[in-house]
Parts: structure tokens; sequence; C-alpha cells
């Protein structure tokens, strides 16, 4: 019987560098079987490995409507992800997964949808794009703010541009005071302040908000002034992980694992857990 | 009317086991003072009296403090992997306190909702839990605050009274009477009750507290002794969180899981470097939380036993138990 903690194995057939510290990783399965059974939500996660230096968890970034290859995206930062870093096309790689609850997209349907991102947080943001632009029809505007320290920490830069074309769709792309470049046209400020500058139109909205703590912390104000309700208030949370099944003991957040019932939470739910994430 | 066995039939029958193939572990005395449970190289070996309980827990048999989950091996970019599954003895455990045994049954819910361990599952199906009922307490014993008691017969598979000479016997599940079928004699002898240690706080206190005080200075001023040593853990009968790494080169090596322990500051250290629990106040919160609210909450049980091995264990004595009697009297 397989084990629950043994991998399917991943042929890597893209690898793209983003930053000097961020990449991803487009891999398949080397099984037909596995490939044809595997299925996901986007907002889901897997538990990637490179054999010999362990396991790390990142967020599938792909849309579950692509079915030739899963990505997923990291910066390195430590072992598994240096081991990571050195992957190359034709590599084999392990994964375990989908877990988690992912997005939900269908009750997201006949909405507006703000999506605000900080650094590292655009690819989680990027698989919900690319399914709502693939299921156009079924959402409304869609605003896009994302910001990083310096123009060189931007990811997904090209996709960003090519977003900004769709109809109903539009892009502000931000970075730190200090962090601009001579020819940087984006904006120069902070994602919190930056949204609020843009004056979305806040009817009808849904928000999916991913960063650094102090982001979300800063953007929550601006958007309860909106009359953006906490139900509607989306965020992914990135609490260490080990199993991803819901028994090593290690992800919870107070009562709630993250691992089986996040990592996806209102901040309507976030607001009644304890600070412990 | 009961059904008994000498201590010296009962040694016998441990190395009919043992002859057998099974592993037979129990009480072992590894050092001057320390008491272990142990497999035992002969039916010898094992203790019976002159402690209160091992110093360590049953868990390891079957959740191991070091296990192979599988194997891997690199031919250029090609992977393969291989089970790592031995074949399992059968195991029995003998001589075990009641406090170990009701563990594993509480284990047996978060090793199998939704996702089922077959690591685990398989080492608790090939064991036998012989259990002998506790004769003595010491201070660190609290097992009838949370419901169990000296004789309490969850988890066992057989429950074994001391009369002096022999043993009572009594079989509980089907495990535990193919061991000892037509190996006892009727008696008219019978052990009497034992009560255990007073009571000294009680759970739903406990969790009121922790859930309604999550953010008070209480656990940091309570803890500021504590080490993070994670002894308490390591020899908990039902702290189960663990840690999955790959130990080997870049072209062979196993993927193990080993025991972990919230007392440790990694434990819960983001990529990031954010920590949602940076200080050792919040990461002994964190124990008693998991023990006495949020497993009760998910699967309607306290992930304690009271055997005390965290107070035994802990070098500034300390433990769970000074927390909750101080949690209970800050009421």
């Amino acid at each position: 019987m397989p084990d629950i903690y043994t991998p399917d194995l991943m042929a890597v057939v893209g690898v793209r560098r983003h930053t000097p510290d961020v990449k991803s990783v487009r891999i398949r399965f080397q099984s037909q079987e596995r490939a044809s059974q595997f299925d996901f939500r986007v907002g889901q996660f897997g538990i990637f490995s490179a054999f010999g230096y362990g396991e790390s968890t990142f967020n599938i970034c792909s849309s579950s409507n692509w079915k030739d290859s899963l990505e997923f995206c990291f910066r390195k930062v430590g072992r598994v992800t240096e081991a990571l870093w050195r992957v190359e096309e034709g590599d084999t790689l392990g994964f375990r997964g989908p877990y988690g609850n992912g997005y939900p997209m269908e009750k997201w349907e006949g909405k507006n949808l703000i999506f605000l991102g900080g650094g590292i947080a655009m690819p989680p943001i990027r698989c919900a794009i690319w399914y709502a632009l693939e299921n156009r029809a079924k959402y409304g505007d869609i605003t896009i703010v994302y910001g990083a320290r310096t123009v060189a920490d931007l990811v997904y830069v090209n996709e960003l541009e090519e977003w900004a074309k769709r109809d109903r769709v539009r892009v502000i792309q931000c970075v730190d005071p200090g962090g601009q470049t001579p020819e940087w046209k984006g904006e120069v400020g902070f994602v919190p302040t930056v949204f609020e500058r843009a004056k979305v139109a806040a009817e009808n909205s849904v928000v999916l908000v991913i960063g650094p703590p102090i982001m979300i912390k800063n953007t929550l104000p601006i958007l309860d002034k909106l009359g953006i309700g906490a139900h509607s208030v989306y965020t992914s949370l990135e609490n260490r992980m080990k199993c991803g099944v819901g028994k090593c003991g290690r992800c919870n957040a107070g009562p709630v694992y993250v691992c089986k019932e996040g990592p996806v939470f209102t901040m309507e739910q976030l607001q009644k857990l304890p600070q412990d994430y | 009317m009961s059904d008994i066995l000498t201590k010296a039939g009962l040694r016998e029958l441990a190395k009919e086991w043992i002859a057998e193939g099974k592993v037979v572990a129990g009480p072992v005395q590894t050092k001057p003072g320390l008491v272990l449970y142990a497999p035992l190289a002969s039916a010898d070996d094992i203790v019976w009296e002159g402690f209160v309980r091992p110093a360590n827990s049953v868990k390891e048999f079957v959740f191991p403090r070091h296990e192979l989950l599988c194997r891997y091996h690199l031919e250029g970019n090609r992977v393969e992997l291989t089970n790592g599954e031995a074949e399992l003895a059968a195991q029995i455990l003998l001589g075990v306190r009641p406090c170990d045994a009701a563990a594993l049954p509480i284990l047996d819910h978060v090793f199998n909702w939704d996702y089922r361990d077959e690591a685990y599952n398989r080492r608790r199906e090939a064991t036998t839990v012989v259990t002998l009922a506790c004769s003595s307490h010491d201070e660190s014993c609290f097992c009838t605050s949370v419901g169990l008691g000296p004789q309490a017969e969850r988890g066992s598979d057989v429950m074994l009274f001391d009369l002096g000479e022999e043993f009572e016997v009594r079989c509980l599940t089907d495990k535990g009477r193919a061991l000892f079928a037509g190996k006892t004699q009727a008696s008219e002898r019978t052990a009497p009750l034992s009560k255990g240690p007073k009571p000294r706080f009680t759970p739903e206190h406990i969790k009121q507290f922790v859930d309604e005080q999550f953010a008070s200075p209480f656990w940091q001023d309570e803890t500021l002794a504590c080490l993070g040593c994670g002894a308490c853990a390591y020899n908990c009968p039902t702290c189960h969180c663990f840690d999955i790494v790959d130990e080997g080169n870049s072209q062979n090596g196993e993927r193990v899981r080993n025991w972990d322990s919230c007392q440790f500051v990694q434990f819960t250290l983001h990529a990031s470097g954010h920590n949602p629990r940076p200080e050792q106040g919040s990461r002994q919160r964190q124990r008693v939380l998991h023990k006495f609210s949020i497993y009760p909450d998910k699967f309607g049980e306290i992930l304690c036993t009271g055997c005390g091995n965290c107070t035994r264990n802990c070098p500034e004595g300390q433990g769970l138990l000074t927390l909750l009697t101080e949690i209970e009297h800050a009421g």
C-alpha cells in the first residue's frame, strides 16, 4: 500500500529564474496513471522534495485548468530551497498533495476580484488570477495590486504585463520607496497605500490579500473603510508544515490545523483565532 | 472467580514468546536508578517492582523515534523509491502501566483522521498490550485528574494484577485471550480495588483557562525556568509531533520521520524568519492548549494520561502538573 508520506516522482519540465533568489519550477507526473487521476483546486498546496535534502511546502501556483504540468515558486533561503535552486530540466523531484482547502472560486463567481500581493506572495495569487481569466465570464472586474521591496524583487513580471492587456483587468505594480530604478514606470509606495490611492470600487467585491503580516495588517483598515467586510477578505496562511495531512502537530493556529482547515481563511475566521500564525 | 498465573509461569511464557520470534518488551533496569521500556533480550530482564513507572513510554513501539518512510536512489537524473517496509514481528508489551496503555487508543485518532498513517497502523496492529495495574504512585502521578486510574483498562489487551507470588490475569480482547488461553488457573483470589493519587485539577478548568487566557502573561511568567529541551514531549505517552527529513547523500539515502517537539524554537519558525511562537511561554502554552483544548475539540479526548513523566524527566522539575495545578489555583 502506498504510504501517505511517499511522494510521487515528478519530471522537471521547466525552470524560470525571476529574481536573484526566486525561481519557479514546472513539474510533470512520471506516471501517466497518476497524471490522469490528479486534480486540485487553486489555493491548495503541495509538499515538494529534492531527494537527499528534504521536503518543503509551497502553494501550487499554476492554474488547475493546466493539465500538462504543475508549478511552484520559491525563494532560496534554506537547505531544501538551495537544492531546488540547482534543479534543471529533466531532473526528478518529489511531490505530495494536493493538500488544504483552496480558494472558493465558485463562491466568488459574479463578484469583482481584488488581488493584493507583496513580494513572494504573487505565486499563490497568480493561480487564482489565471483561473479567473480562464473563466472570464464568471467574474467581474479584476484589480491586481502587486508590490515588492525593489524592482528586482518583482516576480512573474511578464504575466503582470499580459494580464494588464486583458479586458476589465487593472494591474498596479509598486515598489517600496527607494526600491525604484530610473526606468521604473509603476508606483512607488507600500501595497496598502498604493491600493488606497487607486480608489478601487468596492461594491460587490471579494479581496484576496497575501503578503508579509505587516502588509496585511495595514491593508485591513483600508478595506474596512471601503466597506468590504471581513467575511469577503481572504488570505492564505503560511504556518510551517511537515506532514501536510494533520498529524505532525506543527501548523495549528490555535484550534485549527492550517494544513487541513486552511490554508485559506477569511479575515472573519482569523479574527476568531488566537494570534498563533 | 478469577484466572491466575504465577510470576514464574509468566516468565516461562515470555521465554516462549521470545523463542517464537516475537518482540517482547517491558520495563528493564538499564542502569542504576533508570528503568525504561525496552525489548527484552531474555525474559529474566524484566523488572516488576521497585519503581513507579518507566522514564519513557511505550509509544516508541508504535511510533518509533526514528522511522524509515522510504529509500531513494538516484541514477543520473532518475530517482527510484523503494518502500521501507520490512516484515514486522508481532510484539508484546509486557508490564505496561495503565497510563501508557491508555495513550494508544488516544493516538489512534490523530493517525487515522482523513489520511490513514499506515506506518503507525501496522505497528499498532502487530502489538498486544499486557498491562500491570499500578500498586503504587508518586507525587508526579495524576491519572485520576484526567479520568484514568491505577486499574484503568483503556488500551490494554490484558490486565495483570499483582497478588504477590501470582498475577491475576484479566483478558480484555481476542488478542489478549490468544496469549493467555489455557495458561492460567482458576482461583478465588482477586485483586482489591486501588484508588491511585488524589485528583489535582479538573480538565474543564484547564480548557477554559487556556482558551480564554491565550495572551496572558501567565505563560511566560510560569515557564521562565523552561530550558526548551523537549524531555517532557519525548517521554510523554501521547506527544506525537514529528519532523520528516532526508538522511543520506545526493545519490542514496532515506526519508525518515523523527520525533519533534513544540518546545523547540525551530518548530514553528517560518522561512521568512517570522516565528508565531517566539518565546518559551508561547511554546509551553501550545503544549497545554494541544492537550487540553485542541485534541478534545477535534477527537473528544484529552491528550494526556496523567503519567507524570513530563515532571519526572524535567531538568527544572516543572512539567505539566506544575502548570496545571497553577492554573487550577489561578481558577
